[in-house]
C-alpha cells in the first residue's frame, strides 16, 4: 500500500515504541515524515549516529555508527576513520525523505548528527553551546545562562540559534564559514563560558565542575571531529516523547516549559526559526 | 537452508568483547568474536485458522491479564510458592563486574581436556597485538598445550580454555564442576562386572578395524535437509504468506503524511 509513495518496506509498523503513551512505530515513522522537509535542510551531507531502540525505549538501546547490515544500495553513506572507535566507519548520510524514513524504521529514535559536513569533515560549519544544568539549577537558569550567552555572542557581532535538547538542556548553535578547525572552535567556547563565569555564579565551564549540584555547565567538548549534537526535531528516548526543538528567540524566556515540544505538538509548529541559517553562517575572530 | 552454506565470521562486525590475554605480568590484546551459529531448524507458531504468528505474553497468573515490561520484577522460588523478590537495581548491584581480562592460571595438556566441561567456543582475534598472539599461538601449537583461566562474559564469569585451532586461539568455556553430574556414583556402574580376555580382544579387534581420522564434515542433520527439500516444494506450490495486519488508522495517517510531506518537498 506504500509501494509509490517510499522505497522502504515498513516493518513491524504496530509496535509499540513508547509504551507510556502507547505510541507506535507507525506513529514515530508519520513523525518524521511530517517533520522531514525542516529536518532534511539540517542533516544535509552530514553523517548521522543512531540511537535504536527496536523493542521500545523501555528496553536498552544501542548506538549505531555503521551503516547497519542490510543497508539498502540506495542508502547515502560516508567512510571515515573515526579516532573515537579506532577503525574505519561507514557513516549514514541522510540526504532525502526515504533514508530518514528508513532510519524511522529501524525504530532510530533518536538521531545525532556531525557538526561538520562529509565534504569539509575536519572543519566544522556548526559551533555547539551545549548548556547542560545540574539540579537544583531548573529551566529558568538554563534560560538565564543562554541569554546571557546570547548577548555575550551579540557584543562579538554574533547571531546564535537556540533548541531544546529535549531533556533538561538548551543548545546555541552558530553557522560558520568553512576553514575553521574544531580546535578553535571547541577554543572559542570554552573561552566564552570562561569569561560567562565571571558575570554568573552558576555558569560552570570546566568539566570537573560540571557535577556540582545547582551549576549550569556549558559543554564545550562536543566541537570535536566525529562528536555529535542531537539533530533538531529529533525525538528523545524519554517517556515523554519530547523533541529537540528548534526555537524563536522571543520563546526563550522564564517559564518556559519545554517539555510541551514533544511528538504529537511540534508536528503542529508550521513556523520554522531557524528558516535562513544557512544563509547566515558567520564569521569567528580567533587566533 | 536448501544452498548448504558455511557459517561466516563477521569479522568487521564489532567484536562481542574485547579485553587482554594475561599470564602473569605478560599481556595479550584481544578480541572475542562469536564463531558457533546455531543452525537448526526453527519453526513458529501459527494460529491454525488463519496462519497468523503467534506472540508470547507474559500473563499474570491471578489476574489473567498480560503485564508490562515495567511492571515485572524477578522472584527466586526459594520453596514452592515462596519467592524473595529482586529489583533491577539489585540485580545490577551483585553482577561480577568485567575487567576485560582472561586470565590464565596455567597450562594443561589439552587433549587432556575433557569435552563434558566444554560449554561454547569464541574466536580470539589479536587486537593490534599480531607479535605477542602469534608467539602465544605459536608456542601452545608446539606444545599441545591450552591455557586454563577465567573470564567475565556480560553477567557471568566462566572457566574458560584457550587453545590452537586452525591457525588461530579460541576461547572455550567451560562448565563448573557442579554442573556436571559424576557417574562413579551410580548404583548401574558399580556392579559393572571385569570382562573375560577373549571377548574383551574381540571388542578391541573390532574398534581397531573401524579406526579413523575425526572428520566432522561425515555427519549431516538428516531432519535439517528433508525440512530443507519440504520447504522448497513448498514454496512452488503452497507458500502461506501472511499479511501482517497493520491497524489501518495508524497505516492510513502515515500515508497521508507521506502524500503531504512528498508534495512538500516537490515545490521546493
Amino acid at each position: 500500500m506504500f509501494k509509490k509513495l517510499t522505497k522502504v518496506e515498513f516493518t513491524n509498523l504496530d509496535k509499540i515504541l513508547y509504551p507510556e503513551l502507547r505510541i507506535t512505530k507507525a506513529q514515530v515513522i508519520e513523525y518524521y515524515v511530517r517533520v522531514a522537509p525542516r529536518m532534511l535542510a539540517l542533516l544535509f551531507n552530514r553523517p548521522v549516529v543512531l540511537t535504536r531502540f527496536p523493542e521500545g525505549i523501555n528496553h536498552e538501546g544501542f548506538y549505531e555508527k555503521d551503516a547497519p547490515l542490510g543497508t539498502p544500495s540506495w542508502v547515502e553513506t560516508f567512510k571515515e576513520y573515526a579516532e573515537t572507535s579506532q577503525r574505519e566507519l561507514r557513516y549514514i548520510v541522510c540526504n532525502d525523505l526515504d533514508t530518514l524514513i528508513w532510519l524511522a524504521n529501524l525504530a532510530a529514535i533518536e538521531i545525532h548528527m556531525t557538526l561538520s559536513r562529509t565534504d569539509t569533515f575536519e572543519n566544522p560549519d556548526l559551533i555547539l553551546f551545549d548548556i547542560d544544568p545540574k539540579p537544583p539549577a531548573d529551566y529558568d537558569k538554563v534560560v538565564e545562562v543562554a541569554l546571557l550567552l546570547k548577548e555575550k555572542l551579540a557584543a562579538l557581532g554574533l547571531v546564535p540559534y537556540a533548541k531544546t535538547s529535549g531533556k533538561n538542556g538548551l543548545h546555541l548553535i552558530l553557522p560558520i564559514i568553512d576553514g575553521y578547525t574544531f580546535e578553535q572552535t571547541r577554543e572559542f567556547v570554552h573561552q566564552i563560558a570562561k569569561e560567562l563565569t565571571k558575570e554568573s555564579e552558576i555558569v560552570a565551564s570546566e568539566f570537573t565542575q560540571s557535577k556540582k549540584p545547582g551549576v549550569v555547565f556549558i559543554d564545550y567538548r562536543q566541537n570535536s571531529q566525529g562528536r555529535t549534537m542531537i539533530c533538531p526535531y529529533s525525538l528523545r528516548a524519554v517517556p515523554e516523547a519530547t523533541v529537540s526543538t528548534p526555537l524563536n528567540w522571543d520563546d526563550v524566556k522564564k517559564r518556559f516549559k519545554p517539555a510541551e515540544f514533544t511528538l504529537s505538538t511540534v508536528v503542529k509548529i508550521d513556523d520554522n526559526p531557524w528558516k535562513g541559517l544557512w544563509e547566515n553562517r558567520q564569521k569567528l575572530k580567533v587566533n | 537452508m536448501a544452498k548448504e552454506e558455511k557459517p561466516r565470521i563477521r569479522v568487521s562486525r564489532r567484536p562481542i568483547w574485547s579485553g587482554r590475554i594475561t599470564i602473569g605480568l605478560v599481556n595479550v590484546p584481544v578480541k572475542l568474536q562469536t564463531m558457533i551459529f546455531d543452525k537448526g531448524v526453527s519453526f513458529r507458531f501459527l494460529h491454525k485458522a488463519d496462519n497468523s504468528p503467534l506472540k508470547y505474553e507474559k500473563v499474570c497468573i491471578k489476574e489473567e491479564k498480560p503485564v508490562a515490561w515495567q511492571d515485572i520484577a524477578k522472584g527466586y522460588e526459594v520453596s514452592k510458592g515462596q519467592f524473595v523478590v529482586f529489583d533491577k537495581e539489585e540485580l545490577k548491584a551483585a553482577l561480577p563486574e568485567s575487567d576485560s581480562r582472561i586470565r590464565i592460571d596455567k597450562f594443561v595438556d589439552y587433549l587432556s581436556t575433557d569435552p563434558v566441561y566444554f560449554d561454547r567456543s569464541f574466536l580470539l582475534l589479536p587486537d593490534k597485538s599480531d607479535d605477542a598472539y602469534s608467539l602465544l599461538l605459536t608456542a601452545l601449537h608446539g606444545l599441545g598445550k591450552a591455557g586454563v583461566g577465567r573470564i567475565t562474559l556480560k553477567t557471568k564469569e566462566y572457566p574458560v580454555l584457550v587453545h590452537p585451532y586452525k591457525g588461530a586461539l579460541v576461547l572455550t568455556t567451560l562448565r563448573y564442576a557442579y554442573e556436571v553430574a559424576d557417574p562413579s556414583e551410580l548404583e548401574d556402574l558399580k556392579k559393572l562386572k571385569e570382562p573375560n580376555k577373549a571377548e574383551l580382544d574381540l571388542a578391541v579387534k573390532i574398534v581397531s578395524d573401524l579406526s579413523g581420522e575425526f572428520n566432522i564434515a561425515d555427519y549431516q542433520d538428516s531432519f535439517r535437509e528433508k525440512i530443507g527439500q519440504l520447504i522448497e516444494k513448498k514454496m512452488k506450490g503452497e507458500t502461506i504468506v501472511v499479511e501482517k495486519p497493520v491497524k489501518e488508522e495508524a497505516a492510513k495517517e502515515l500515508m497521508v503524511a507521506l502524500q503531504e510531506t512528498l508534495k512538500q518537498l516537490k515545490q521546493k
